[in-house]
């Protein structure tokens, strides 16, 4: 049976709870760093008992990497190619068959909520061909076609990425914030947010303080709401994520931002909610870290496929053509942070060999540890287990 | 087209985005302009670069026009970052642009690729990109800059880089930085705005090999030495944690960092002077 979460049930839970937020319960945050001193709802999250297929998942730690320099080729993605490898990692990673691998994550009553990342096509994107090969093996699992959707937060940049209805017919292809029906405005006629409603009120990341007016690069309150929907304290996930699906398959990008990265747990913690422009500067990585850990997230991500075909490795997250390289890799895994610690540790690499300055402070892994206090993935390089399959 | 034409078209285009400096329809191979023309000023950048516009503003950030062209089914988006200076272009550049791949006879600063051209010209960055990226569309990428080129006079610009000594520098390894996140790239010296560089000073960085060995070396010159000596104040007592200083000095301090590189700040006069990166400590 599947998992669903009902947020307003958790609402009320989390208040019989008694964790009022100006309580000030903050548990585990990460050790140094400004953001430190920013109070989050993160407690609230964590009294909210998990659910069967809260992650880490089944296996915590565990990385299958599958490379095949076959899947890229004068700079095209080959689909056969890639499909042989997302059985590969699929299987190596569950130790099942695919079949076997679909009834350990979803029923045929899910909806499956495809996460991809639209930003850098056509070079550093998820790669239309990667979701091709997902929705293969849940529709081949026996999940109806209509039960699918590839999402992002910006439905116009789902559409520059190549995610049209026309490229993947029968799937719902859908954005949690979008324009007017002429695609020039954020308002309604009377003035409301066209997205206002695609967020959900009663399931929110709270940062006390922490608000969208004067945040540097937004010229006004009027400009920011137009690309955050709301500008206060709270950051809403989107209605889509805690009522409209039962999974999540993360499909993240491999791509640095500045001195960390961009791909699995940023993925989701800067999509899955509204009102980000205000999080950036205060509690930048720890967002990836605490919106990962809200049950309407953390009680549905069953899989974290990142896609590795290119990488880069420098000037990310937007696309960068100096800097990315013919990785021609697919990463496997239930716990997102696991994911992320590997990636994070191949682009450290990378850099190096490259001759890139590298910047190593702590605090640009410093959220993945914290994950690891709270239980939700493991980080500690020491228990991380990556496996390798090569064609 | 002559210096004066190039002028007169770059204060026509400052009224109305920069539209009047755009390749025209036909240009570089046929492409014809498709959609209508954005103009994202000041802080609606962030409504074009979703990551990343950070950086712009760091450096000092006018407004961006986008236009895309289309020839069949090729094609290229134009994007024009005007930017606050010259050095504001150039430091935008030098942090994106890797390890340039110049195309044969284009007058400016660049670098050109299948994907990409980046580009710096006066006052502008510039960023062609070939969305499908066929191979057949690279000419096009460079026949606009050439376009652009004419249109977009050159600027003089100071040479930032000259307190480091150009026979040690590691060549391609020039940056600037006006603020943390540039700055960020080489080592984090604690939070906010530790050079106190607040977007106006441009301090200069490279990669310096000597007898001293291979090191990133970094210096802002700050208006008189007055500034430079409270920027070394306000540093020395915000540092980050995770550096451990390892001996006072008269005007600075030598450092071990969270990676276990050893570093040096060392102010004199008007100048600071911060060097990372050492293997062995100084």
């Amino acid at each position: 049976m599947s998992h669903e979460l009902d947020p307003r049930w958790n609402r009320r839970e989390l208040l019989a709870a008694g964790t009022v937020l100006a309580g000030g319960l903050v548990v585990g945050t990460p050790r140094a760093g400004a953001d430190t001193e920013v109070e989050t709802n993160i407690a609230d999250f964590m009294k909210v008992p998990r659910g069967p297929h809260a992650i880490p998942g089944p296996f915590p730690g565990k990385v299958v990497r599958v490379v095949d320099p076959r899947a890229l080729r004068d700079e095209k993605v080959d689909g056969k190619v890639v499909g042989e490898m997302f059985e590969k990692g699929i299987t190596k990673l569950t130790g099942r068959n695919m079949r076997e691998s679909f009834k350990l994550f979803f029923t045929p009553d899910d909806v499956v909520g495809l996460k991809v990342n639209p930003v850098g096509a056509p070079l550093i994107h998820t790669k239309p061909e990667l979701v091709d090969a997902a929705i293969r093996w849940l529709v081949d699992g026996g999940l109806p076609k209509k039960n699918i959707v590839i999402w992002d937060r910006f439905d116009g940049m789902l559409k520059d990425a190549g995610y049209t209805a026309e490229r993947f017919p029968g799937v719902r292809i859908e954005g949690l914030q979008t324009m007017d029906e002429t695609g020039s405005s954020w308002r309604t006629a009377d003035g409301r947010h066209v997205s206002e409603d695609r967020f959900d009120r009663d399931a929110f990341y709270f940062a006390k303080g922490v608000v969208g007016k004067g945040v540097r690069g937004y010229k006004d309150d009027e400009f920011y709401l137009n690309q955050h929907v709301f500008a206060g304290e709270h950051s809403y996930f989107g209605t889509l994520v805690t009522r409209g699906l039962t999974k999540i398959v993360n499909l993240a990008a491999f791509k640095n931002t500045g001195n960390g990265i961009s791909m699995a747990t940023k993925n989701l913690g800067y999509a899955a909610v509204c009102n980000t422009g205000r999080l950036h500067q205060p509690v930048f990585f720890r967002v990836c870290t605490e919106v990962v850990a809200a049950p309407w997230v953390r009680d549905k991500l069953v899989l974290n496929v990142t896609d590795g075909l290119r990488g880069q490795y420098d000037g990310g997250p937007d696309k960068n053509e100096k800097f990315v390289w013919p990785l021609s890799t697919l990463f496997f895994a239930t716990d997102p942070f696991a994911a992320d610690m590997v990636c994070h540790r191949l682009v450290v690499e990378k850099r190096k060999e490259m001759g890139v300055t590298v910047n190593e402070h702590p605090r640009f892994t410093e959220y993945l540890h914290y994950a690891e206090k709270l239980g939700l993935g493991i980080a500690d390089p020491a228990k991380l287990k990556l496996h390798t399959v090569r064609a | 087209m002559t210096p004066l034409l190039a002028a007169a078209l770059l204060f026509a285009a400052a009224g109305s985005g920069d539209l009047a400096l755009l390749p025209p329809d036909g240009a570089a191979g046929g492409f014809r302009r498709a959609e209508a023309t954005q103009v994202f000023p000041g802080a609606e950048l962030y409504g074009h670069i979703d990551g990343g516009a950070e950086i712009f503003f760091e450096f000092g950030f006018e407004r961006v026009t986008v236009q895309r062209y289309r020839r069949g089914e090729d094609e290229v988006t134009l994007e024009l970052y005007r930017m606050s200076d010259p050095l504001a272009a150039l430091g935008v550049y030098l942090g994106k642009c890797g390890r340039e791949t110049p195309a044969a006879g284009l007058d400016a600063r660049h670098t050109a690729g299948r994907h990409q051209l980046m580009m710096v010209r006066g006052d502008f960055l510039v960023i062609a990109s070939n969305e499908t990226g066929r191979e057949t569309v690279a000419p096009a990428l460079v026949g606009m800059a050439h376009d652009l080129v004419a249109r977009i006079p050159a600027a003089p610009l100071p040479d930032v880089f000259a307190a480091l000594l150009p026979e040690r520098r590691v060549a391609g390894s020039e940056r600037l930085i006006r603020g943390p996140l540039a700055l960020g790239a080489f080592i984090t010296l604690g939070d906010g705005d530790p050079l106190q560089l607040g977007g106006r000073i441009t301090a200069a960085s490279a990669e310096v090999e000597d007898a001293k060995g291979r090191r990133t070396v970094i210096v802002a010159p700050y208006p008189d030495e007055a500034t430079a000596a409270a920027a070394a104040t306000s540093l020395r007592a915000g540092l980050d944690p995770a550096i451990a200083v390892l001996r006072e000095e008269a005007e600075g301090f030598v450092f071990r960092d969270y990676s276990g590189r050893f570093g040096r700040v060392a102010r004199a006069g008007s100048r600071i002077t911060v060097e990372v990166g050492l293997t062995d400590a100084p």
